[in-house]
């Protein structure tokens, strides 16, 4: 990983990014931040609906429908920034325990999200609010929740990874 | 007392100095700051494509804010909290920070985008509840709104690369110390002062 790193730190992207990093990455950032606020403003909404705390006037699926596109643009726009800023420091990101764990979030996250699609897609009938109202389908639902409040969480440690201790991989340690 | 006591007295609270040397206390901060803070541009986000007739446009606008704002507010009340708790590590160094003013004055500018459209605009077009796009006056608050709230997160993430809460302590100057000394001679640098 470390060599891997260091090869992609020499790649013409990442000497670009680099040579403009003052105002590259602080910009690429917070489009990465804008992308955060769709993501989990469109999760919230479509929680609000399935608990029952919002949304009350448009059926489950409508919920969805209006949200899940702005999700899907979001993840890219999030996967493209968040490789730009890999690219222009990699290990920072590959060399850092925050980062694979937000991974792994993001993958949980990313298929509960495809689930949800596929049964509420296909038994639209099924989600009436009968169903919503199961212990089980709450549970699921905060969880979801609590999946990408931490993916927000390890995005940010990754700048603060020593506090992992021993689990991480690099001695960074400088606040960005 | 001046403002500078202030800020100083403020620094040297018991709490201001447990978040600063804690090791896992700002991290979280900034983080949790981090989920507040893209909640409220989340939720302000769909309001503001709603007046401008993006989406959501098969709700009227009362329905939609009246589900939203809540936790637009609750989400700001912790962005505040969190963002305040941040500040009172290194008081002097955030308020001096331009970044930091920038962020102040453009939230302020953001709150009062929003007090106007509220007492104003929308008391003078109650009607325009069922229609797609609000009207203009309308349209214009929510353009506002967005780029006021995106510059609120940019000058947000220059104030991590401009400051740090860790307070540091500057070596000693060192006495008697020409520095041409090193330009024309190999004598070693001496070696810096703990």
């Amino acid at each position: 990983m470390k060599n891997f790193s260091e090869w992609i730190s020499t790649t013409f992207l990442s000497l670009f990014i680099q040579n403009n990093q003052a105002w590259m990455i602080p910009t690429i950032q917070s489009v990465h931040i804008v992308g955060i606020s769709v993501v989990i403003g469109s999760i919230l909404m479509v929680a609000l609906r399935v608990l029952r705390l919002g949304w009350m006037d448009q059926s489950l699926a409508a919920v969805q429908s209006r949200f899940f596109p702005w999700l899907k643009g979001a993840i890219i726009a999030l996967a493209v920034t968040g490789a730009l800023l890999l690219v222009a420091e990699p290990a920072r990101e590959l060399m850092s325990f925050s980062f694979w764990a937000k991974m792994a979030l993001i993958v949980i996250g990313l298929g509960i999200a495809t689930a949800f699609v596929s049964t509420v897609g296909r038994n639209e009938a099924v989600w009436d609010d009968n169903r919503l109202k199961q212990g089980s389908i709450k549970l699921a639902t905060v969880l979801t929740l609590c999946v990408w409040v931490g993916v927000i969480f390890m995005g940010r440690l990754i700048a603060y990874d020593h506090v992992w201790g021993s689990l991480s991989p690099s001695n960074h340690s400088e606040p960005k | 007392m001046t403002f500078t006591d202030i800020l100083n007295a403020v620094a040297a609270w018991a709490v201001s100095d447990y978040i600063r040397g804690a090791l896992l206390a700002f991290p979280l901060l900034e983080s949790a700051h981090v989920v507040f803070l893209t909640l409220v541009f989340g939720t302000i986000l769909i309001v503001d494509l709603r007046l401008l007739g993006v989406a959501s446009i098969n709700r009227t606008f009362g329905a939609l804010e009246s589900d939203i704002i809540k936790w637009t507010w609750f989400a700001f009340a912790g962005a505040v909290l969190t963002g305040a708790l941040m500040f009172i590590t290194n008081p002097t160094v955030y308020f001096e920070n331009v970044p930091f003013r920038i962020k102040m004055i453009l939230l302020l500018c953001a709150g009062l985008n929003m007090l106007i459209f509220e007492q104003f605009t929308r008391r003078k077009y109650k009607d325009f509840e069922g229609t797609a796009a609000a009207p203009r006056p309308a349209r214009i608050a929510a353009v506002l709104s967005l780029v006021l709230w995106t510059g609120v997160i940019g000058a947000g993430r220059v104030i991590g690369f401009t400051t740090s809460h860790v307070a540091v302590a500057l070596p000693p100057a060192a006495e008697n110390l020409d520095f041409d000394d090193f330009l024309t001679s190999d004598a070693p640098a001496p070696a810096p002062a703990q």
